[in-house]
């Protein structure tokens, strides 16, 4: 089997890719930095044995992915599967973002990932097989002050999710989406949590184990589906209050 | 973003509230690296001493930085990012009959640690330190950039990053030149002896090709002729060709420390009884032992070092020449029934190599002690540090977290060299620690 992950150069991408590996799949692998990419290609084949192709990709570019599809047209029909653990953010994602950062956290986050989808799904669909796996994030569940568009993009990602997994409903198709907590990977590090950081690793082990089942939306770590509920069920005022004071504890802490 | 953390050396001697950072993309360690003042570089946070960290100072992990680079098992060669650890580089390499010979006593020390250590093992007599397996070295520094050394490419920068303790820049990659290891069983040959004196003359006398070392008692009531009585291990790779898979070595070690220190001269005295009786009387005097009990001797002995308890314990490890450690041990001798230190652990080997710069390598006998830290055993130690410069010993300076500047500039002729090109390097002195400051480097 073949495989292609985005963002595979770092945190739950590169946990992907070696899992992947480990079970002898074939991947190609898509980051924006050539030397990360070289690295893992090098240790995955020396380690693994196994074929790895790379392309360095900025994902916040919608231009940059056309001319990757135009570039390399037959990749689309080589993939069996494709898992995109993307997480941009920049330091300073708020109310007041001007249009360039908008526009680049909405492309990585959510633009790039249904333009990937879009162009996979008709062979998938063709073939009656293919597996695609979404990352959404626990920050997309509540509004916020900090990483706001983020947060609206992996809300939207959720969404969109859904739908695909409605469209596929009578295929063959495997799609799984998970909602992520906090990870140990650098997107988290030096964040100050009021819940514990989760095993990256464990969570690549969950979806390499999940391929071709039935569609899927997995909360990671679990308790963060109550969280969940309980955020939907709770009034929005009340959970203002909530969002002030735990925000005053993450501060203090 | 960086990460407040408290870190303490692994000799539990100085706890620093530092930044810190791990990094896995080569951008982000770039980025890292020039927004900041001075930083150090980190691996597995081993060292006994704090070579990898100095108060609110950033420290850049780059444990994520693991990968295999480039392999040919015909050529010998293998290029490794400098976050990978001992064990992972040798449960790749095992499985194809090669290895370093180089191997520091703990198998979770990452390579860039080790070669900016310039780190020996056992196998010292024969193949010296890893500086004899290093082809190419890729360094990242905050001004110069990436630089590649080797003999030919940068080569005084290469002479100062091998033993340099990181303060030429991060160690991106090491490349080595393997060698062939026919077997992983040993054959362990232990023999007692009466004295040091007699470790000594078996030292001078055996093969060099085995990994011998000795284990010492330091009885404080003994006298002078009977003075570190003990053992002497000799490790031979078992000639049987044997095609029995290296068990491989992971990750699960956790360090725990015990409240208080446990280490006094009547448990000492106990452990050194049944140690020593136990190996005298009920084990063989040859028997099979594997790879990683053979390389890594403290591997899942770890308790041993948490016995210290939280005030911990000092190692001091030295070289001196073969015609001055006789008149060099009858002073040690006053010295210890003098103070009547806690002596834990005494051993010897036998050390091959040039010495120069920082690094710890000579032709010279290797003797190495750990102490129990407290108010005494420093006195006993400050007493030490003349006789090292009074018999032109080579203290290493990533073991003992005591070592003082005065002693340091004596006993290191080249000191001042390496500081000087150092500075030709770096006049802006980016990369320092701990260890660095306290000896002025």
């Amino acid at each position: 089997m073949k495989y292609l992950i985005l963002g595979a150069t770092s945190g739950l991408g590169r946990e992907l890719a070696y899992s992947l590996a480990k079970k002898k799949n074939n991947l190609v692998i898509i980051s924006r930095d050539e030397r990360d990419l070289k690295a893992i290609k090098e240790d995955l084949e020396i380690q693994y044995k196994i074929p790895v192709q790379y392309f360095e990709l900025n994902l916040s570019s919608f231009e940059k992915i056309q001319d990757f599809f135009n570039a390399n047209p037959n990749i689309i029909n080589e993939i069996d599967g494709i898992l995109m653990p993307v997480g941009m953010t920049i330091k300073k994602d708020e109310i007041t973002n001007n249009l360039e950062d908008t526009n680049a956290i909405i492309q990585a986050n959510l633009g790039s990932i249904i333009y990937f989808v879009s162009k996979f799904i008709p062979i998938f669909i063709k073939k009656n097989k293919g597996t695609i796996v979404g990352f959404g994030s626990i920050s997309g569940m509540l509004g916020r002050e900090r990483n706001v568009v983020y947060a609206s993009a992996k809300r939207a990602l959720e969404s969109f999710f859904e739908s695909l997994a409605i469209s596929t409903f009578s295929t063959k198709i495997n799609t799984q989406f998970y909602v992520v907590g906090y990870l140990d990977t650098n997107l988290s590090y030096g964040e100050k949590t009021l819940l514990p950081k989760s095993s990256a690793k464990k969570l690549a082990n969950i979806v390499y184990n999940n391929f071709n089942k039935n569609y899927k939306k997995i909360y990671y770590p679990y308790w963060w589906l109550y969280i969940n509920i309980l955020f939907k069920i709770i009034p929005f005022y009340f959970l203002k209050i909530i969002y002030k004071l735990t925000n005053k504890k993450i501060n203090e802490k | 973003m960086f990460e407040k953390k408290k870190i303490t050396s692994f000799d539990q001697n100085c706890s620093l509230e530092i930044f810190i950072k791990n990094c896995d993309k080569y951008k982000e360690l770039e980025n890292d690296s020039r927004s900041v003042e001075n930083l150090i570089t980190m691996g597995s946070c081993y060292s006994y001493v704090a070579a990898s960290f100095k108060e609110r100072s950033l420290s850049i992990n780059i444990k994520k930085f693991n990968r295999i680079l480039f392999f040919d098992k015909e050529k010998k060669i293998i290029t490794v990012e400098a976050g990978i650890k001992i064990f992972e580089l040798l449960n790749f390499t095992l499985k194809h009959n090669l290895w370093i010979p180089q191997i520091p006593g703990h198998p979770f020390i990452s390579i860039g640690g080790a070669v900016a250590s310039n780190v020996h093992g056992k196998s010292c007599a024969f193949y010296g330190t890893i500086k004899n397996s290093i082809e190419n070295i890729k360094i990242f520094h905050k001004y110069h950039g990436w630089l590649n050394l080797n003999s030919e490419e940068n080569n005084n920068i290469f002479d100062l990053t091998i033993g340099g303790l990181g303060l030429t820049g991060t160690i991106i990659s090491v490349t080595f030149k393997l060698q062939e290891l026919n077997s992983l069983n040993f054959l362990t040959t232990v023999k007692s002896v009466k004295s040091i004196s007699q470790t000594i003359d078996f030292l001078e006398s055996s093969d060099d090709e085995n990994l011998i070392y000795s284990w010492n008692v330091i009885d404080l009531a003994s006298d002078v002729n009977s003075f570190g009585k003990g053992l002497i291990f000799e490790n031979k790779i078992s000639q049987k060709n044997n095609l029995e898979f290296y068990k491989k070595i992971e990750c699960t070690s956790k360090k725990i420390i015990f409240p208080i220190n446990l280490w006094n001269n009547l448990t000492i005295k106990c452990f050194n009884y049944l140690f020593y009786n136990y190996h005298k009387y009920i084990k063989k005097n040859l028997y099979k032992d594997s790879f990683s009990n053979v390389v890594f001797p403290f591997y899942n002995k770890e308790i041993y070092f948490s016995l210290f308890g939280h005030k911990g314990f000092i190692e001091s490890q030295i070289l001196i020449s073969k015609e001055k450690i006789h008149d060099f041990l009858e002073e040690l001798k006053k010295n210890i029934d003098y103070y009547q230190p806690s002596i834990t652990l005494f051993s010897l080997k036998k050390m091959s190599g040039e010495q120069k710069y920082l690094r710890f390598e000579d032709n010279k006998i290797c003797l190495t002690f750990n102490i129990v830290k407290n108010k005494k055993n420093t006195h006993f130690l400050n007493e030490l540090y003349k006789l090292y410069i009074k018999y032109n010993v080579i203290p290493s300076i990533i073991k003992d977290s005591n070592l003082d500047k005065e002693t340091f500039n004596k006993c290191y002729k080249e000191a001042d060299i390496f500081r000087e090109e150092l500075k030709k390097f770096d006049p802006k002195r980016i990369y320092r620690s701990e260890l660095s400051d306290r000896l002025n480097i």
